[in-house]
């Protein structure tokens, strides 16, 4: 009796603590199921692609490293991963675009072909129009090849928009691809 | 048996637990927050109701917009959901605070979430975001919500203003009581200026004497400046520590063609303006051996101003000191005086030690071209009715005119870079383009030279060594001489 009484006892506990773990708010039956509706931006699962991403060096040039990595179709998506692989440094003898260590907060691609990139911003102000161009044309050129239906990037510094980072670049509009700053080969 | 008292106590307990355990589990069954999915709440508008299901904390949107007659696609490429209404238009991409709202990037306090309906958002997110671009409000209603026509009333924004007119432009300060977002544009006969979240109110304490601004009209959140006959807006720029809108209006743009450049009213000896970069709080870069870039450029540009006037230019330096200025000052001055060029003057820095050499910059054509300007003039041709005779036209001739000033300077740069690789012995970093806030709106051949890398021991030396410098103005001034020369 006592038994049974025990094994009872435990199945009503068991099951008060999966009904309350389920239905407590952003539990899983609060969140999205999966595939429930065909139009929900889910990334497309990617076959690796070669990329070409573009490093600065003491020339003043960028120079382009290839990877092959996967490549998601959806645009933000694609975005996302060069500019993620870029911060992720030089594998050779180039340097990161950002002299510092920069995150990527967010990226947003509008209707025009614009990509707005989100960065954390530089913990102390860069200095000279180097580290503004090589940062700024590193990003921009690297998203601009390997995304070629968008025209512009602009970027954006902890959400925010900025005039210019050292005071020289006009960082305030999406900037178009660049190509006298790539090294010649 | 001895165990029957053991055994009683523990039937005894168990069934104490029994009870205890089936009333907590009931308890916590019936405290548990009803079920997120399926739960809803109403939405009215013009006598239509709509039950919008939540979304966990949150509210489906698009049955919402429905509910306005608003238009709302989802884009897959650009994972964003489109929002159409009237002439508004909204992108929103979940998962992202930001939100494209008629063109202008803003960043939401919160992100909307992908949900079965497509789209989530807090009813907060739903009225600042959605609902107020598009002309409408929330008031609550019982359990739900009714969508009442008109944004909510802005607060108030102090807007002080000073003009100032000059030989050929005059130029406005709006200095605003608090950081406000704002677009400047041209309007009929005027400029308007439509604040984000503010009502403007004119501080009228200063009187506002001027040839070209005849006044301001606060209207809502728009404050129109009321222009005299033929004038527009030149130029616009934000500014902050105070917040400031800064707007150059004078004659219409008209295209810069070569007349200016040879254009009677010039002093019959040319005018070449040079722009020591950086000055007073903004010391620019920093060598190791504590050289401020602003003193080199204006060193350096000093001795520049002294070669080219002994060869008969009038030269004007944008700064003669220790000061700061605007970086659109510099190529608004070399506008008025009709410059037929425009250097402006740095000192690199980089974390690459070795990195040393002079390197020249001109803008490339199509971060010139003014894109507003090209947008108003295809919708006008769109329109099939210009507002204002011809600036369609004027717009196409500008373009011409930007393209022209830019192959010039092309070869100023170029000029430039040759003289200071062959005189000094430097390596030689190139000619490239780049959209540099200083070059932006010169209307004559202009270019960014950087002198040298502070960051690199040899070269930061030379640069603080007085003969050095001598050297390097020299180049620079051999370099600007034979580009007007071969213009000439």
């Amino acid at each position: 009796m006592s038994r049974w009484v025990l094994v009872i006892g435990l199945v009503l506990v068991g099951l008060a603590v999966v009904l309350f773990w389920a239905l407590r708010p952003g539990g899983p039956r609060a969140r999205t199921p999966a595939g429930v509706a065909g139009e929900l931006p889910t990334p497309t699962p990617a076959a690796p692609q070669r990329v070409m991403l573009l490093f600065p060096a003491a020339d003043g040039a960028l120079h382009p490293e290839l990877r092959d990595v996967p490549l998601p179709e959806e645009i933000h998506e694609r975005v996302r991963t060069v500019v993620t692989q870029l911060l992720e440094g030089p594998r050779r003898g180039l340097h990161p675009v950002a002299p510092y260590p920069a995150r990527l907060l967010d990226v947003f691609v509008d209707g025009r072909g614009n990509a707005f990139v989100d960065l954390s911003g530089p913990p102390v102000p860069l200095q000279g129009s180097f580290e503004e161009l090589a940062l700024a044309y590193g990003i921009v050129d690297s998203v601009l090849l390997n995304c070629q239906e968008l025209k512009g990037v602009q970027l954006l510094f902890d959400g925010r928009e900025v005039p210019t980072l050292t005071g020289h670049l006009d960082l305030s509009k999406p900037l178009r691809l660049n190509k006298s700053l790539i090294a010649a080969r | 048996m001895g165990s029957t008292p053991t055994a009683s106590t523990m039937s005894f307990f168990m069934r104490k637990l029994l009870f205890v355990l089936t009333v907590t589990a009931a308890l916590m069954a019936v405290s548990t927050p009803a079920p997120a999915q399926g739960s809803s709440v109403s939405f009215s508008y013009a006598g239509q109701v709509a039950s919008v299901p939540r979304f966990a904390s949150r509210i489906e949107v698009l049955p919402v917009l429905r509910l306005l007659g608003a238009e709302a696609g989802f884009s897959p490429a650009a994972g964003t959901y489109v929002i159409q209404l009237d002439d508004h238009q909204i992108q929103i991409a979940p998962g992202s605070r930001f939100v494209l709202t008629d063109g202008q990037l803003e960043k939401a306090e919160e992100a909307p979430v992908s949900s079965p309906g497509g789209l989530a958002a807090s009813a907060a997110f739903i009225e600042r975001v959605v609902l107020s671009p598009l002309g409408f409000h929330l008031e609550r209603l019982g359990m739900g919500y009714r969508i009442v026509a008109g944004a909510r009333v802005a607060p108030v924004v102090d807007v002080r203003p000073a003009v100032a007119d000059f030989g050929a432009t005059t130029t406005l300060v709006l200095t605003l009581g608090r950081p406000v977002k704002a677009t400047v544009a041209e309007e009929g006969g005027g400029v308007k200026i439509d604040f984000a979240d503010a009502r403007p109110q004119i501080d009228r304490s200063l009187p506002m004497r001027s040839r070209r601004v005849l006044g301001l009209r606060p209207e809502g959140q728009r404050l129109t400046i009321v222009l005299a006959r033929g004038m527009g807006l030149l130029s616009s720029h934000e500014l902050t520590s105070p917040d400031r809108i800064i707007v150059e209006v004078g004659r219409r743009r008209v295209p810069p063609t070569p007349a200016p450049m040879v254009a009677a009213a010039r002093p019959s000896r040319p005018t070449i303006v040079i722009d020591p970069g950086h000055g007073g709080s903004d010391t620019g870069a920093v060598g190791g051996n504590g050289l401020q870039e602003k003193d080199v450029t204006l060193a350096v540009a000093r001795r520049l101003a002294a070669v080219l006037q002994a060869d008969g230019y009038l030269v004007r330096l944008t700064r003669n000191g220790d000061e700061t200025r605007a970086l659109t000052d510099r190529t608004a001055l070399a506008n008025r005086l009709q410059a037929v060029a425009f250097i402006s003057l740095h000192a690199n820095a980089s974390s690459f030690k070795s990195a040393k050499g002079a390197e020249t910059y001109y803008m490339s054509l199509h971060d010139a071209t003014d894109e507003h300007a090209a947008e108003t003039a295809r919708k006008e041709n769109a329109a099939g009715a210009p507002r204002h005779g011809g600036s369609a036209l004027d717009l196409i001739l500008w373009d011409m005119a930007q393209a022209r000033v830019l192959n010039q300077s092309s070869r100023l740069a170029l000029d430039v870079q040759r003289r200071l690789d062959t005189l000094l012995n430097l390596p030689d970093r190139g000619v490239k383009q780049a959209p540099f806030v200083v070059l932006t709106g010169a209307t004559m051949p202009a270019a960014l030279v950087e002198v040298g890398f502070l960051s690199n021991p040899a070269e930061a030396r030379q640069l603080e060594n007085p003969a050095y410098q001598q050297h390097l103005a020299e180049a620079l001034a051999r370099g600007i001489e034979g580009f007007l020369r071969s213009e000439s």
